[in-house]
């Protein structure tokens, strides 16, 4: 179905890409600031950066004092907040319609000047607030750290998406003044910033706030964009097991998709959809609903803007069930869709559940400011929230089977395997059985060895 | 223009506003249709709120009501399993069920277009659901694995602790909704059905629908889906009197090489009926714990940096309700921690300054508008409230009373529930922790594996 939101672009003099959907249906107005940097931007040695960097932007800038601007805002009923992720980090204020000029002053005041009031003393202490966001996310969370050893796994050592987000404690203690100030300089310009702006607010009145806070920033250089070599599906499996104090084994089966805002990654993540993310999909019918060898099967995509994206599966076994075994009949799962592809069902459910989750995220004020940050910022292409299902509907069968065979092949997998506890037992018993197996030549052995 | 930019502007005050109002029918068979038609929101949000409390669940076979809500959707006397799957796919509908204190709500995201065809199954799942044996089995054993999950996540181990603390053991809130696995091991699909056959009755329930109604004649709609729903209402029965905790304890749950401490510590607060009202509550949950620049984070995490971040908030039950403030630190600092955010949290006792007090009742007020802007979060709303027996009028009554509000009454209606005695959780590493949690005096303190 076409959609029709209105959407106004215009660049201002210093290079800032301003978008504007006027809308009036609450007294709101949604802020929101896509800068062209996340944690592929980093160097060796700087991983965790970028997210380090995007707390500091709430420590105090030229004239804002440190912790204002969490404390100005919502006061006066603004929402707040910002992440970073691998292409971008994005900063984001909902706020009521008489709010928005301190909202957008707040925000031009930190995006402007940010490095008249970076301390010390506020680095120390966001570098002690981040590694206990890693320590409680993923250090001393079950499973806390698979995804990001598959982004290890499913892209090559120094590649922009090998390392995750959060970074290393090493690389965040190594972090100082100077590489602050370099950050900011090289990245948080004008020409690398997208501000989108939805809500009750007239286009000519946001275009003269905009211009007035944010016009007197200097230009600055755009940062280079060179993009990376497009990579092609892994060639062999990779493996990384281990075992954790947790109760159920769970398998993370990643895989390299092409890259995103293309018909071939549309298609592919479709192709993910039907292997693991509907409740009619493949996995879940099979290995969920059928065999009963998973507790439950999720399927992700996860779309990005440097030359390839990443597809993933978990699943977690049933009780008595071996990992070896869950991997073996989802391989053979996966490759069966890739022979065949979709079925006439299969597309009409794709398409029908994302249009219903599209619409939803349209649907929030912060949501659709969000994504037309995220396509102008990363593809040029503010009207995208209007062109996105149809876009989805052109995608064929045959698309979606060619992007599974081609990109979801069980041989392109990478499999982060984490052993629920006693596993080690029974790895152990692996061992013995197989010795004794090949001791005494007996299939029958090597066949009770599975069991054990 | 000076090189320094432009002076900070100031800000307009906001227009009042209140909760949207709603069009509501009450059906031959005791269910009210409750009708927000918020224009522009293509995807609308019905919620099917049945009255069925915990309480109610047979003690040995406590988590019935959970492992109903979770195969509803799982066959019907029209669709099997795999149909069910593949109309629900095919139609975009999101269909979700879950169970509170309270009550089951069933929940449905759906396109404009295609309301008709997920009202009808609806219907399937609420009204017609067969819960074939093999489904209620696979449900029993992945509730038994979730169970097992549970216990090794640390804020969730942390509040099945806390519960299991503060509640007495006659008392079913001192055990998780989901049931036990002793109970859970117990239930089969007979004990399903029965449960759904007792609880799923359309007297004291409300389906409410919010979303782009344009010329849908939504309560004719409903009427024709739900006809033959006609088993009265089920009797409530009454909320449990409970005795007011008398001493501060610790229990420190022994969760060997973590990293981080979770922390979770709560006292008992008002239900949402309290004399007085409700307003002080929201705010006064902000002010302590509700950003980085509360009392607790500004010290706690901004001054400190022991955490990413200390939440707390008043949670009503249907009899009283719970002050519960939860946040994980480093292991180091665990008992100093501890140490602080009760500090902070009994300093509340003194009150708060007249622009604290402004900037709380302002974030609460003047976010509502924005925090109410979707089908969904009208309907969610609207569906708890009628669970609790009230409507989105008293949201709309709650927020003018908010701005109300002076230091005065905030201080007050703190002092009468914050008293210094605390229920505390700890999970984390006991060997280390053990010692300096009980130098800090702060209730004796109980080990417990994890």
């Amino acid at each position: 179905m076409p959609l029709a939101y209105d959407i106004v672009d215009r660049t201002l003099a210093n290079g800032l890409r301003v978008v504007v959907n006027e809308d009036h249906s609450v007294p709101v107005v949604a802020v929101n600031l896509w800068v062209g940097v996340g944690s592929r931007h980093e160097r060796p040695g700087k991983t965790g950066f970028a997210h380090l960097f995007e707390h500091l932007m709430f420590q105090g800038s030229r004239h804002v004092a440190s912790g204002e601007h969490f404390a100005a805002l919502m006061a006066h009923g603004g929402r707040l907040n910002a992440t970073t992720w691998f292409d971008r980090t994005n900063y984001f204020d909902t706020v009521p319609k008489g709010a928005f000029e301190l909202a957008l002053w707040m925000e031009a005041d930190r995006h402007g000047w940010l490095l008249d009031a970076v301390t010390q003393e506020n680095l120390d202490n966001q570098r002690d607030v981040v590694k206990e966001e890693k320590r409680q996310r993923y250090d001393n969370a079950p499973y806390g750290n698979a995804l990001n050893n598959l982004y290890a796994l499913v892209f090559p050592p120094g590649h922009p998406y090998h390392h995750p987000t959060i970074g290393s404690m090493a690389d965040l203690d190594a972090a100082t003044l100077e590489d602050v100030h370099a950050f900011f300089r090289h990245w948080y310009t004008p020409a690398n910033t997208v501000l989108s702006i939805a809500g009750d607010v007239g286009v000519p009145e946001a275009y003269l706030a905009v211009e007035k806070y944010f016009g007197p920033i200097p230009a600055g250089p755009a940062p280079d964009r060179q993009p990376t070599p497009p990579l092609l599906p892994s060639k062999a499996p990779a493996h990384l097991s281990r075992v954790e104090d947790v109760p159920s084994g769970r398998l993370y089966i990643g895989f390299r998709l092409p890259e995103d805002n293309t018909a071939d990654y549309l298609a592919a993540a479709s192709a993910m959809d039907c292997l693991g993310g509907l409740t009619t999909s493949r996995l879940e019918r099979a290995l969920v609903r059928t065999e009963e060898l998973a507790d439950y099967v999720s399927a992700g995509s996860l779309g990005l803007a440097d030359g390839v994206s990443l597809g993933f599966l978990v699943l977690q076994a049933a009780e008595g069930v071996e990992l070896a075994r869950l991997e073996e009949r989802a391989c053979a799962l996966i490759d069966a869709f890739a022979d065949t592809g979709p079925t006439a069902v299969d597309m009409e459910a794709v398409l029908a559940q994302t249009e219903r989750s599209w619409l939803s995220g349209l649907a929030s004020l912060e949501e659709r400011a969000d994504a037309i940050g995220h396509y102008t910022c990363l593809y040029d292409d503010p009207h995208a929230i209007n062109t996105y299902l149809d876009r989805l509907g052109a995608v064929s069968a045959d698309q979606v089977q060619q992007a599974a065979s081609e990109w979801l092949r069980a041989q392109h997998r990478s499999v982060v395997a984490i052993g629920a506890r006693g596993d080690e037992v029974s790895v152990e018993d692996e061992v013995e059985a197989q010795a004794e197996a090949r001791a005494s030549g007996s299939r029958r052995a090597a066949g009770a060895e599975g069991a054990a | 223009m000076t090189p320094k930019g432009p002076r900070r502007p100031g800000v307009r005050p906001a227009p009042p506003w209140s909760f949207p109002v709603p069009t509501v029918t009450e059906l031959d068979n005791g269910l009210r249709v409750v009708v927000y038609d918020t224009p522009g929101q293509h995807v609308w949000s019905l919620r099917l709120a049945l009255q069925a409390p915990l309480a109610g669940e047979p003690v040995d076979l406590e988590g019935v009501g959970t492992i109903m809500a979770r195969t509803l959707d799982e066959g019907s006397e029209n669709y099997d399993v795999e149909q069910m799957a593949e109309l629900l796919e095919r139609r975009g509908v999101a269909l979700g069920a879950g169970v509170g204190e309270r009550g089951l709500v069933v929940e449905i995201d759906v396109t404009r277009r295609q309301v008709t065809g997920a009202l009808e199954l609806l219907a399937e799942a609420v009204l017609r659901p067969t819960f074939p044996e093999a489904q209620v089995r696979r449900h029993i054993r992945t509730r038994l694995a979730e169970i097992d999950q549970e216990r090794t996540h640390p804020g969730q181990r942390a509040a099945i602790a806390f519960a299991a603390a503060f509640y007495p053991a006659t008392d079913r809130l001192s055990r998780p909704t989901g049931g036990t696995a002793a109970t859970v091991e117990r239930i089969t699909r007979e004990a399903v059905a029965a449960y759904h056959a007792e609880v799923v009755r359309p007297g004291g329930s409300v389906l409410t629908v919010a979303g782009d109604i344009g010329a849908v004649d939504v309560v004719g709609e409903v009427e024709h889906a739900l006809r033959g729903w006609t088993r009265g209402s089920l009797p409530v029965p009454p909320a449990a009197q409970r005795p007011r905790v008398k001493r501060s304890s610790i229990v420190l749950v022994d969760r060997p090489g973590s990293v981080q401490s979770e922390i979770y510590v709560g006292c008992p607060g008002p239900g949402r009926n309290v004399p007085g009202g409700w307003a002080p509550f929201p705010v006064l949950g902000y002010l302590m714990g509700g950003s980085p620049q509360a009392r607790l984070d500004a010290v706690l995490r901004e001054e400190k940096g022991y955490t990413y971040g200390v939440r707390c908030g008043f949670r009503p039950r249907r009899d009283g309700g719970l002050f519960i403030a939860s946040g994980s630190v480093r292991t180091e600092v665990t008992a100093e921690s501890l140490g602080l955010l009760l500090d902070i949290l009994e300093a509340g006792r003194d009150g708060f300054g007249e622009a604290e007090t402004a900037g709380g009742v302002d974030f609460l007020c003047h976010t509502a508008p924005g925090r109410y802007a979707t089908a969904d979060t009208v309907a969610d709303e609207a569906a708890q409230r009628a669970l609790e027996g009230l409507t989105t009028e008293h949201t709309t009554r709650v927020l003018q009373d908010m701005r109300e509000l002076t230091p005065k009454r905030l201080r007050k209606a703190y002092r009468d529930w914050i008293d210094g005695t605390w229920t505390s959780v700890v999970v984390g590493d006991a060997s280390v922790l053990k010692k300096s949690l009980r130098k800090l005096d702060r209730g004796e303190v109980t080990v417990l594996p994890c």
